[in-house]
């Protein structure tokens, strides 16, 4: 039974992850930096409980919040390069914090014990739930409890006048411009919310496994988070968490048979299915939407083509 | 009500606008007019800074636009509309309009009631202009699902639901046929029936000369003539540079 | 600032601008690509490191001597590179680069993982040339393997440059490169060229994976993320688009990593070597170089 309750707490913290990316996604930017303020929560969530004291709830909220301040103080100049460079920035940017962590060392003593952050070595003894007696289920209804309330805010923005402005960003800076939207709010704006997500996410994550290191938030876990809206489609939030149902559930778990293959699998599902659906198994529009106009639009471009001339 | 001093652009040695002064009156059509290259979408990307200009100010009733950015000046109530139409194909018909309510009296609402209320492409000015270009039975497709002609209606639309107090039309009958050219007059006067001032960028002549209150003309990125449409079809230069390739009076040219 | 500190400051630039001809070989690829696609391939790395273990393995196998070992990696390197081109570039839309993108990302991890298995991911010997041979400036040492590895990189540039600027091929590469459309229609068939592109940046990346093996002496399969990431740290710096660029920025981060090398020592120097690259892409986002700034 806790072998599915982890499972589960997997699939809540990567939910997490994937919304963080989809979030920045939606406006266009591809990051590869949402590892980086992973790592970035993970550490200051792991600092505040097990260092600090604190209880997980503001302990978490804080990693967010952290988080975000350094994701919108990163988005300010990352946001200058678009497209490819940015990738290429955001890429750096992770890499950073990665090392950055890699060197960290710094311990204090509590319950004469040291604790903290210990360079290669890594953070050890984030023990926060087994020290307050919660139980496996407890920390997985935590988590889900968590992701629902990020999802249904997501959801509810996706809905608002912000979620179309994300959405029109995405599709084109230029007209976005045109119509009075600032580009540099709007995308920063996106990043900080990216940034506090993924905090969250980083935060809750260092206390389901209790220990973490550098290693962890390399360039397989920025991949991962851009992969799960990718691969779901950019239409909702739904597709992010069907993603990582999919990659997570089935690819890592289901196939735990095959050992140590798994990553390369994952690598050559992300090739095929960019071959056989760019846009993602959902699509870039809502679900259904593009189904039912699909054919229609293709003659009406071949009109509208023709009409131009 | 919108003055452009000595505007200049330099691309490199090339200057794509060059020392042109104009002055747009409240509540007229202004057409634009000039052979292809000589300025005049280069112009409209000044006024609306997508561009900055090599030398010159953009002033909007004594506020200096200059160095504003794109969006300062929506919110000063320049809007524009594109060449070559460009919608958000990924948002519905209402949605377009809705994302682009970034104008004067809509900035002053409250942040969180103009972020994040759902269902405000549901608002009553956004139905007005949906009726505006009869767009209102299909407003929930996404645009890259319109027909050309509808596009065009709903880029104007969105030119129009920032509350602007001038919109730039560039090229808005690229594309379009003489039957489509009478509707667009139309629609052209609806627009300033809404009290909004029209610059109108434009190569079909019919419309142009039909509709606007005033002509400028510009070739090689300078103005050469302006006044009324009758005064600027008798110009002696407007016909060497405009005409003139297409006329008898080729030698004008070179003269 | 003493003697020998400068001594030591001089020795780390001479050896960090030689080894930085690795880097500005992977980086000549990665623009040559970007050039003709307008395209990222995050795969290359991962591609050149295959490469170069099927050069090890001929090592391993019969004893191969170096110079075909060389031969194979810079060979072999460049087959994988045509196999990447039609898993993530061939059949992916060409107006949406995140789906090539991320599915060079997700070549990198395959070919990675293939690798590490293939290799359980030890580290082996890899052979070197001039392993003992020391030329003396003064105080300064140059080290033979580090000044073949400069030659090897410099011949290969070289003779990209005859290709690029003196045939044919390379004609069409750079009129792909300036004019898509117009290429096709004056009847240059742009997949042949992606092809040829990504063969040849293939064998540049093998011999870049090669030589880098041969200066270390080991291979190991983490130096495919040093690779890519330096690589697109030297476009970066030069400009994403030049080639003259990718060489200036190659030498650049060869010699600011072996500075900050010897100034913070080994754990903190990726750091601010990628420091260095964040103040770049924000201060200078087109580069030394490079005038496609923003462009995606």
């Amino acid at each position: 039974m806790d072998f599915y309750f982890g499972l589960l707490q997997i699939f809540g913290v990567h939910t997490l992850l994937g919304l963080s990316a989809y979030v920045v996604l939606l406006t266009g930017q591809v990051t590869m930096a949402q590892a980086g303020f992973y790592a970035i929560g993970a550490y200051s969530a792991g600092a505040a409980t097990a260092m600090f004291g604190l209880h997980i709830l503001p302990a978490v909220i804080l990693a967010g919040l952290v988080t975000a301040g350094i994701a919108c103080i990163v988005g300010f100049p990352a946001l200058r390069v678009k497209g490819l460079m940015l990738v290429v920035a955001t890429l750096a940017f992770g890499e950073m914090v990665r090392l950055f962590f890699f060197n960290l060392t710094w311990q204090v003593e509590r319950g004469g014990e040291m604790v903290g952050p210990n360079g290669a070595e890594g953070f050890r003894a984030i023990r926060y739930f087994p020290e307050n007696g919660w139980e496996v289920w407890h920390v997985t209804v935590f988590i889900w409890i968590v992701v629902a309330v990020i999802m249904a805010a997501l959801w509810w923005m996706d809905h608002s006048r912000a979620g179309a402005v994300l959405r029109a960003v995405g599709h084109d800076e230029t007209a976005a411009q045109s119509v009075g939207l600032n580009l540099t709010a709007v995308k920063v704006g996106a990043m900080t919310l990216g940034g506090f997500i993924a905090g969250v996410g980083g935060g809750i994550y260092a206390h389901t496994v209790t220990h973490i290191e550098h290693g962890v938030f390399g360039v397989l876990l920025a991949t991962f988070a851009i992969a799960y809206p990718i691969l779901g489609g950019l239409g909702s939030v739904f597709g992010t968490v069907i993603a990582v149902l999919f990659i997570q559930g089935f690819l890592i778990e289901g196939l735990r048979f095959v050992g140590d293959w798994r990553s390369l699998l994952f690598g050559a599902l992300i090739v095929v299915a960019m071959n056989l659906r760019p846009h993602g198994l959902l699509g870039e529009h809502a679900p259904n939407l593009r189904r039912i106009f699909g054919r229609e639009k293709t003659e009406r471009e071949a009109l509208n083509t023709k009409e131009a001339k | 009500m919108l003055a452009l001093d000595n505007l200049s652009k330099h691309f490199g040695g090339v200057r794509a606008v060059d020392a042109v002064d104009l002055t747009f009156r409240e509540g007229e059509i202004f057409g634009l007019i000039g052979p292809n290259g000589s300025g005049k979408s280069t112009t409209v990307n000044l006024i609306t800074g997508l561009y900055t200009p090599t030398t010159g100010t953009v002033m909007l009733d004594g506020h200096d636009l200059t160095q504003m950015a794109q969006h300062e000046r929506t919110a000063m109530g320049v809007a524009r509309t594109f060449q070559n139409i460009r919608l958000f194909g990924n948002l519905s018909v209402a949605q377009n309009l809705w994302v682009a309510q970034n104008g004067r009296t809509q900035r002053r609402e409250h942040f969180m009631s103009r972020w994040f209320k759902a269902g405000g492409e549901h608002g009553p000015e956004i139905e007005d202009l949906l009726r505006f270009s009869r767009l209102h039975t299909k407003r929930d497709l996404p645009a890259s699902a319109l027909s050309f002609g509808e596009m065009r209606r709903l880029e104007m639309a969105r030119a129009l639901a920032s509350n602007p107090r001038i919109v730039l039309l560039d090229e808005p009958a690229a594309g379009a046929s003489l039957e489509d050219g009478q509707l667009l007059a139309e629609r052209i006067r609806d627009i300033r029936e809404r009290g909004v001032t029209v610059l109108l960028i434009e190569h079909m002549m019919e419309l142009v000369m039909g509709i606007s209150d005033r002509i400028a003309v510009l070739n090689f990125g300078r103005k050469i003539a302006e006044g009324t449409p009758a005064e600027v079809q008798a110009n002696r230069d407007v016909r060497a540079a405009y005409l003139g390739s297409k006329h008898e009076d080729e030698e004008l040219i070179h003269a | 600032m003493d003697y020998f500190f400068f001594i030591d400051f001089l020795q780390s630039l001479t050896d960090g601008l030689l080894f930085g001809t690795t880097y500005a070989l992977i980086g000549i690829g990665f623009t040559l690509i970007f050039g003709v696609m307008r395209k990222l391939n995050l795969a290359y790395g991962a591609a050149a490191l295959a490469g170069t273990y099927i050069g090890l393995a001929a090592f391993l196998s019969f004893d191969a001597p170096p110079t075909l070992v060389f031969l194979l990696s810079a060979l072999g390197s460049g087959v994988i590179g045509i196999l990447v081109y039609y898993c993530c570039f061939r059949f992916t839309p060409a107006d949406y680069p995140m789906a090539s993108l991320l599915a060079s990302v997700g070549m990198l991890l395959f070919i990675e993982e293939v690798v590490i298995h293939a290799s359980h991911g030890m580290p082996f010997p890899y052979p070197s040339v001039f392993r003992d041979a020391t030329i003396e400036l003064g105080d300064i040492w140059i080290r033979g393997d580090l000044l073949f590895v400069f030659g090897i990189c410099v011949v290969a540039m070289a003779v990209l440059f005859w290709l690029l600027y003196r045939t044919p091929l390379g004609l069409a590469t750079r009129a792909v490169s300036q004019q898509p459309r117009a290429a096709a229609l004056c009847g240059i068939d742009p997949t042949r060229v992606n092809l040829l592109t990504f063969g040849i940046t293939g064998i540049l990346g093998g011999i870049a994976g090669a030589m880098t093996a041969a200066a270390v002496g080991v291979l190991s399969p983490i130096i495919a993320m040093g690779l890519t990431v330096k690589g697109l740290i030297a476009v970066v710096i030069g400009g994403l688009g030049s080639i003259p660029g990718a060489i200036i920025g190659g030498l650049l981060v060869g010699a600011a990593e072996n500075i900050f090398l010897l100034l913070r020592g080994v754990t903190e120097r990726d750091i601010y070597v990628m420091l260095l690259l964040f103040l770049f892409l924000v201060l200078r986002p087109g580069g030394l170089f490079g005038s496609t700034a923003g462009r995606d």
